[in-house]
């Protein structure tokens, strides 16, 4: 993770026996495998959760450590990139929308500190709102790391004569990125013209409690039609 | 960079035209050395970026000033210092394009203006990100490292909690220094004596406002006793070092840490001005009350002329002050039908009718109009009652704060009414009182013998209200012949003391009253003998006129007579012709009708 603290965004959603368990958190990877047991445990024990959920939860954050350690160590491309983040989720009953640029090979960064930065700016009370930005922040950091080490492969295979593949890979990339040289060079500014400023600022509404239960029964109603799509799929797959 | 310009050329003009907070008055400073090296700087950005700014407007702009702790001392708009560059390293390594000493610069400058566009209000990073380009971490750091350095958000906590101190007590004043070019550097301070008193005693975290009585006694006490300085708060008992320019003082500490540095005098008037101004705001001396009190009525409510006319005071202490007088409502509420000099009989009988003591006023006030007539023979009691007066006057020192602007009112009208008429109304109030109550007798008595010797050197002085006064001022040194006499004396002079002046308020309005109607007398006789000049004139007319119509009544006779002879000539001319008579009967007939006689 090209950011101070190497930690993975673990991201959980599970259901089960009517029971659903969404939760966003950070693990350290460098903590031992056993410690995920005994959080699952002692999570599904402090939210009185079905115990068939110990086994779900540590599996799901299994899964997703081994698809960060697959990227570990792995050469990423670490040109100099500013990629603008977005920011567009509810926690409880806070929604908060942001944009922001951030630099992907600053090694020092830290997505816990500007979201608590944010938060006390913005006078924000809900104190889950901080690590949940923190996460979100991680989670396209993290998208954007993997689709450098991709990239980097890329052009490894590139040198083998694939260079069509780079080039295309390589435009993508810079599209999310921004043109440095422009944005930094003598002649051009670093302060945002006016009319832009709008686009950067923190939008936080907080919604009443009515808002929120409708919000919960539409994105559940969501869920279940995307999923019932996808089993539609597969079994037609299959099929097939 | 054109965008980025402008933007701060917005910023600077907005936050001039902006009504400064209410709570933070700015101090402005208009002084040359600090204007010329901003206009250099801002000439140097346009030229390197070849934008056009109006220049000459911007050079005799009066400049806002900043405070910015001492640690910050190296801060320079035109340049990098190497502490700048030893805390953020990442800008100065090389080798990055969003990051370069250029860019860190820009950052830098656009959070200071920014956070100055409103230096009461906390600048936040979040508010800060929206409008600048690059990585919001690297963005993070130099906001912190501004603020941890003081440039930015300095101050803010520290007004907080004054304002929790000192609620509603004068307007609190930001000494603000720094301009935005010259920068200029000083610690800390504390921007209200208030604030600085309370520190002093850190014993209350709230204290109330002290009283005007209060900060009258002892004001002085406390100034001397316990000197804080003007620089850095900081409270020290000798060992003084007073700076030649005012009133400020400095202990020796701040003085020397100024030394050897061009700005500071400057900085010392700045602070001096402030410094003074919050002094002044608490301590009333009488002569201000007085000014006061002749402002009030000769401007009514207009609290800007008064305050002018006070000149050492503030607009609001004035009303405060005046509130806090023990006649202030009632010449406040006087003010209102604006003519002074009865307004001050009309104020009495307010003040009277508000003392439940004097509930028998009524009955006095008459009888000093009887007495007054039969009392004004007798001469020698006269020049005892004269001496009389100032005796209540001096009775009671310790009333003399409550009923002194009462007192001198009493003198005033007196000295209105004349001596004889003044000394004959104390008479007439104290056998009043004497017959309402015999105690009172005895109390008048025994002051008088105890006061008429020291006081008949003063008898002379009973004239005008400034030696009045003076003789205040030694009644205080006769005080010790206070504390003998009892409390009840003490209010018995006071009420003779009231009795006193409603007595030459009645007496002064009875002359007016009498002056006024020989006014009156004259001015009928006045008219009538107008009209009498006029009826005189039109007599005269009169007879003219008929003496005229005689004259004519005479001439006309002759001119009928013969008017009358020729007519009759001419007939017997007629008939001697012989004409034709039934032609000629007409003739005459019309003749006869033109002329009839």
């Amino acid at each position: 993770m090209p950011t101070a603290e190497n930690l993975i965004p673990i991201r959980l959603d599970i259901e089960n026996e009517g029971q659903r368990f969404k939760d966003s958190f950070t693990w350290n990877p460098a903590d031992p495998d056993f410690e995920v047991i005994s959080f699952a445990k002692r999570t599904v024990k402090d939210l009185k959760l079905h115990p068939t959920f110990i086994a779900q939860i540590s599996q799901s954050i299994h899964s997703q450590l081994a698809e960060f350690r697959s990227y570990e160590g792995q050469e990423m491309h670490l040109k100099e990139k500013i990629v603008p983040l977005k920011l567009d989720l509810r926690v409880n009953n806070t929604v908060i929308r942001d944009q922001f640029l951030w630099d992907i090979s600053n090694l020092e960064s830290d997505p816990e500190e500007f979201a608590r930065t944010l938060c006390k700016d913005l006078d924000i009370e809900d104190p889950e709102v901080g690590p949940h930005i923190a996460v979100y922040i991680r989670e396209q950091l993290f998208e954007i790391a993997i689709q450098g080490v991709a990239s980097a492969r890329e052009s490894k295979a590139g040198k083998k004569g694939r260079r069509g593949a780079e080039n295309f890979i390589n435009s993508k990339m810079s599209n999310s990125s921004l043109d440095l040289v422009k944005l930094f060079s003598s002649k051009g500014s670093v302060v945002r013209k006016r009319k832009d400023w709008y686009l950067y600022e923190p939008i936080v509404d907080i919604l009443s409690n009515e808002e929120v239960v409708a919000l919960d029964a539409r994105e559940e109603r969501n869920a279940r039609l995307k999923k019932k799509l996808d089993e539609k799929e597969d079994s037609f797959q299959e099929r097939i | 960079m054109s965008a980025c310009f402008v933007f701060t050329e917005a910023v600077e003009q907005g936050s001039l035209l902006a009504p400064p907070h209410p709570a933070t008055p700015v101090t402005l400073s208009s002084s040359h050395s600090e204007i010329i090296p901003a206009t250099r700087e801002e000439r140097k950005k346009e030229m390197s970026h070849g934008v056009e700014a109006d220049l000459s407007n911007r050079r005799f702009r009066q400049r806002e000033l900043y405070t910015i702790p001492i640690s910050s001392s190296w801060f320079r708009w035109d340049e990098i210092h190497e502490y700048e560059r030893r805390s953020l390293p990442g800008f100065f390594e090389g080798g990055s394009y969003s990051r370069s000493p250029r860019v860190y610069k820009e950052y830098r400058d656009f959070i200071i203006n920014k956070f100055r566009e409103d230096p009461s209000r906390r600048l936040t990073f979040t508010e800060v990100r929206k409008s600048l380009v690059g990585d919001v971490y690297t963005l993070q750091k130099v906001f912190v490292f501004l603020e941890k350095s003081g440039l930015v958000n300095f101050n803010l906590s520290d007004r907080k909690q004054q304002q929790q101190h000192a609620e509603d007590d004068e307007p609190i004043v930001m000494v603000e220094d720094g301009p935005a070019a010259g920068v200029r550097v000083v610690p800390t301070r504390f921007s209200s004596s208030f604030a600085a008193a309370g520190q002093n005693g850190e014993e209350a975290p709230f204290k109330l406002p002290p009283l005007a009585s209060y900060s009258d006694s002892f004001v002085e006490l406390n100034s001397s006793s316990d000197l804080i300085c003007g620089l850095c708060g900081v409270h020290y008992h000798s060992g003084l070092n007073e700076s030649s320019e005012g009133n400020i003082k400095m202990c020796s500490k701040c003085s020397s840490k100024d030394t050897g540095n061009e700005k500071p005098e400057l900085d010392l008037a700045q602070n001096k001005y402030t410094d003074v101004k919050d002094c002044s705001s608490t301590a009333w001396t009488d002569a201000e009350t007085l000014l006061l009190l002749e402002a009030v009525l000769k401007h009514g409510d207009d609290w800007d002329l008064i305050a002018q006319h006070v000149r050492t005071k503030h607009k609001l202490d004035c009303i405060s002050r005046l509130i806090h007088l023990p006649f202030g409502e009632h010449i406040l509420g006087a003010i209102a039908t604006k003519s002074s000099n009865i307004n001050l009989i009309t104020l009495l009988e307010e003040y009277k009718s508000g003392m439940q003591v004097l509930n028998d006023k009524p009955a006095v006030l008459t009888e000093i109009d009887v007495d007054e007539q039969v009392e004004i023979s007798k001469v020698e009691e006269e020049e005892r009652g004269s001496q009389e007066q100032p005796s209540n006057q001096k009775c009671f020192p310790p009333f003399v704060d409550a009923i002194d602007s009462f007192m001198k009112q009493v003198a005033s009208l007196s000295t209105l009414c004349g001596q004889d008429v003044a000394s004959a109304a104390v008479d007439a109030a104290i056998t009043a009182l004497c017959q309402e109550n015999p105690c009172a007798r005895l109390a008048f008595e025994t002051t008088t013998t105890t006061t008429t010797k020291p006081l008949s050197l003063h008898k002379n002085e009973f004239k005008s209200v400034i030696k009045f006064e003076d003789e205040d001022a030694k009644g205080n040194t006769h005080a010790d012949y206070a504390p003998e006499k009892s409390f009840s004396a003490k209010t018995f002079q006071i009420r003779a003391g009231i009795a006193t002046s409603l007595a030459a308020a009645a007496a002064r309005a009875k002359l007016i009253a009498d002056q006024e109607e020989k006014e009156m007398e004259l001015l009928i006789a006045s008219i009538i003998q107008a009209q009498l000049k006029k009826l005189q004139h039109k007599m005269k007319h009169l007879k003219e006129a008929g003496l005229i119509l005689e004259k004519e009544l005479a001439y006309l006779q002759p001119l009928k007579e013969s008017m009358m002879e020729d007519w009759v000539s001419v007939l017997q001319k007629l008939f001697q012709a012989g004409t034709p008579r039934c032609r000629d009967q007409s003739f005459p007939k019309t003749m006869l009708h033109t002329f009839p006689l």
